[in-house]
């Protein structure tokens, strides 16, 4: 990566640090440059990136994969990455999206920034649904773009079995075998169906 | 609920989802008295959340998996080899609810594929002739739609793009089910509220599983113990070669001995095969019941993945029904195609947590960030076909890693075969055709997520050299075990595979209460 490698010191109070408001800036700036949403306020980012920093307190190997990673995007940027437009902070961001500096970040705003109110509400995604009745008399049908399709089965025969080969009979149980057009049926799968309403006693 | 003492010898099942569920009611229908170990907790209905990951957390099997092999799984969830369940029901808890039948000739691929370089197709012991009445039964049993008299649910939106690009290609076979989902009151159980998350438990109750049908009826005939919370972690014999105990793991990480006349293994085909493989013996050295060496092997997960199409106006696709909808078009064997066997197209919604996470994994920048924007503008389908079995697809166990309890962690290794690869770039290939067809924007084709369907790791077959079981789920080398989840599928078929499954269990029911009428067991 052309950066000197730090490795866990041997004294864990060399590792007692706080990420200053710059870190979190630095950071926020790359939740926005690796997952640029136009729609989505400020609030998404930096709750997800105050969950990084909680994350990374609880492991010391993380903690020092991202202090490591941020002074390392700095180096890239030729001093401030902060001072960076979107362009060049994606091509440096581009760097390091191998290490594990940054697949820590992305994996976990992958899997946590999209399970937030305020992110739906940009996406257009409504959340729990059962409180509310569901969506049978709130729009579950309500697309009016294209016609009403068929909800039934066709009618129509379904051909199972496509082939103009001879079918090897192997060590097939029974002697049938299908051919090019023996296999069908009017539902596919459904040899025949029987129509009772009622459960029978069976089940 | 019965307590059943653990010094008195009984049939015990393992598992309570799809398959242990089902021979738990019907047998206990019948009068036999049954201990059901469950590894995880009874979460109910109203427990349930409307958020994906917070549901993910509160009911997935999350005990430690690893993974290799060539599949992209191995890279992007290397933990997460699969997507089940860990709670009473088991995945019946959270699947959707396609229940297509496997078609005749899907029972015999060696025969009608003919020999596929690198595959180890075999022939099912058993016909669609003698399952069809179980089929039969299962279609009612879990309220089917378009089967026996139940209707078919409304269209949704996500439907509506789906069977209106099906349409204009010129796809017939297109319907939104056969659904085991209530379109109206059924069976005591309400119609759906359309709330849109089957996959996150479905606290309206409308979903049929065996939480909500086939345990609580068993439970009413005070014949069955049920016992969440309790991991069999080995089951022991007798010099007779005979299954005679139960060992398992309780919350507290004690550990238990059932006595046991008959064994049903049925903890889906990751568990099911490392509990065989965990109960090795002097007498069964390659783990219990594998004189064949193919407890493990064949491990099958459908060829899958999704299209996601973006379109002008607004789609929605999350309201309503998540997967109440199929093509059956593709589900013929072809050849012609360029690969054997066959596929569904069946409509899927994930909300943003999860459409995150997976739509391409490792993805960032505009190219993802562009797809979450469309959201409300996305459609969304899955491919769901026959895979391949490969006999080097296969659960063992890890040698080097161990879980919390010390017990050895299941590996699941898989390489797609040439075929499985020909079939899913057909199928993209096809959905591009049918979002194209109304009008998509674009489209993106998305990986295979963590197996939801997972099978064949202890297969049926008529002679004992080539498989695990024989045509009841017997296992071939000890009289009184058995194996009653999706691990006996020979091979996959293009449908989803749980209606097969419950109905292989319904029939394997009906096997033992013979069986054990006549004192045969
Ligand atoms: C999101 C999703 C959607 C799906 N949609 C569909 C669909 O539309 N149609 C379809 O056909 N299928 C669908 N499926 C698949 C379906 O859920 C499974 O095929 C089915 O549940 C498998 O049944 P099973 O009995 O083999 O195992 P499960 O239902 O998984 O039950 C196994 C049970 O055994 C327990 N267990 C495991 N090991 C042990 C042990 N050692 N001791 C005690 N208990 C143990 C587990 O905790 C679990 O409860 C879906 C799955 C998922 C995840």
């Amino acid at each position: 990566m052309g950066y000197p490698e730090k490795y866990p010191a041997k004294y864990p109070q060399l590792n007692e640090m706080e990420f200053t408001d710059t870190a979190r800036q630095i950071l926020i700036r790359i939740l926005r440059v690796a997952f640029p949403h136009e729609g989505f306020p400020d609030g998404p980012y930096e709750r997800q990136a105050d969950q990084i920093f909680e994350l990374a307190n609880e492991s010391t190997w993380f903690r020092i994969k991202l202090t490591q990673g941020i002074a390392t995007l700095n180096d890239l940027a030729g001093g401030s990455f902060l001072g960076l437009d979107d362009q060049s902070a994606t091509k440096v961001l581009k760097h390091v999206e191998h290490t594990d500096f940054f697949g820590f970040i992305r994996r976990t705003t992958i899997l946590n920034m999209y399970e937030d109110e305020a992110v739906w509400e940009v996406l257009g995604y409504e959340g729990p649904s059962f409180d509310k009745g569901g969506y049978v008399d709130r729009g579950f049908n309500d697309l009016d773009w294209l016609p009403d399709p068929r909800v039934e089965e066709s009618q129509e025969e379904f051909v199972e079995i496509v082939s103009d080969l001879p079918v090897t009979s192997g060590a097939a149980p029974g002697t049938d075998q299908p051919t090019g057009d023996a296999a069908r049926s009017s539902h596919p799968g459904v040899a025949s169906t029987t129509a009772d309403q009622n459960l029978t006693e069976d089940n | 609920m019965a307590q059943i003492s653990q010094d008195e010898a009984s049939v015990v099942i393992i598992g309570s989802g799809a398959g242990g569920g089902t021979l738990a009611y019907e047998l206990t229908r019948a009068g036999i008295p049954v201990v059901v170990l469950e590894a995880g907790p009874h979460l109910r209905n109203e427990d349930y959340m409307n958020l994906e990951w917070e549901a993910f957390n509160q009911m997935a099997w999350l005990d430690p998996r690893t993974t290799s092999g060539s599949w992209r799984i191995a890279t992007d969830f290397p933990n997460l080899p699969a997507w089940l369940v860990k709670a009473v029901g088991g995945t019946t808890t959270h699947w959707s609810g396609a229940t297509p039948r496997f078609k005749a000739h899907e029972f015999r691929t060696r025969s009608v594929y003919g020999r596929v370089e690198g595959a180890n197709l075999l022939d099912w012991p058993i016909t669609l002739e003698e399952l069809a009445p179980y089929y039969d039964r299962a279609e009612k049993a879990m309220g089917s739609t378009h089967r026996h008299g139940r209707p078919p649910l409304p269209a949704n939106n996500n439907y509506k793009v789906l069977a209106g690009g099906a349409e204009k290609v010129g796809y017939r076979h297109y319907a939104t089910g056969p659904y085991a989902t209530n379109a109206e009151p059924y069976d005591g159980r309400p119609a759906t509220v359309q709330d849109g998350f089957n996959f996150q438990g479905d606290k309206n109750g409308s979903k049929w599983s065996t939480l909500v049908r086939e345990l609580p009826r068993a439970g009413e005939t005070g014949l069955l113990d049920l016992r969440p919370e309790s991991q069999a972690v080995q089951i022991t014999h007798g010099k007779d070669g005979k299954v005679d105990a139960v060992i398992y793991l309780d919350s507290e990480g004690n550990l238990h001995r059932q006595a046991a006349k008959v064994v049903c293994v049925a903890g889906n085909s990751i568990e099911t095969p490392r509990l065989l493989l965990m109960s090795a013996s002097s007498l069964f050295p390659d783990g219990l019941a594998n004189s064949s060496g193919q407890v493990g092997r064949n491990y099958m997960r459908h060829t899958t993945g999704s299209v996601y199409a973006r379109f002008e106006k607004e789609v929605r696709m999350y309201r309503g029904e998540t997967m109440s909808g199929l093509i059956a078009d593709e589900s013929r064997h072809d050849p012609s195609r360029g690969f054997v066997g066959g596929y569904y197209l069946q409509m899927i919604s994930l909300g943003p947590a999860f459409l995150a996470s997976f739509i391409e994994p490792g993805a960032w920048g505009k190219e993802f960030t562009e797809l979450m924007d469309a959201y409300s503008r996305t459609a969304g389908l899955w491919i769901v076909g026959e895979d391949m079995p490969q006999e080097t697809n296969r659960v063992t166990l890890n040698s080097t890693v161990q879980d919390r309890h010390g017990l050895p962690v299941p590996d699941v290794h898989f390489d797609d075969h040439a075929n499985d690869v020909a079939m899913r770039e057909h199928a993209y290939a096809q959905s591009d055709r049918v979002y194209e067809a109304v009008g998509a924007l674009g489209t993106h084709h998305t990986p295979p997520y963590p197996s939801t369907h997972n099978l064949g790791t202890s297969r049926m077959s008529e002679r004992p050299e080539d498989g695990v079981t024989d045509r009841w789920g017997r296992t071939h080398d000890v009289p009184n075990l058995f194996v009653s989840d999706g691990s006996l599928f020979t091979t996959g078929a293009a449908a989803n595979p749980t209606l097969t499954i419950v109905a292989l269990a319904i029939r394997q029911a009906e096997f033992l209460v013979e069986q054990l009428r006549t004192g045969a067991l």
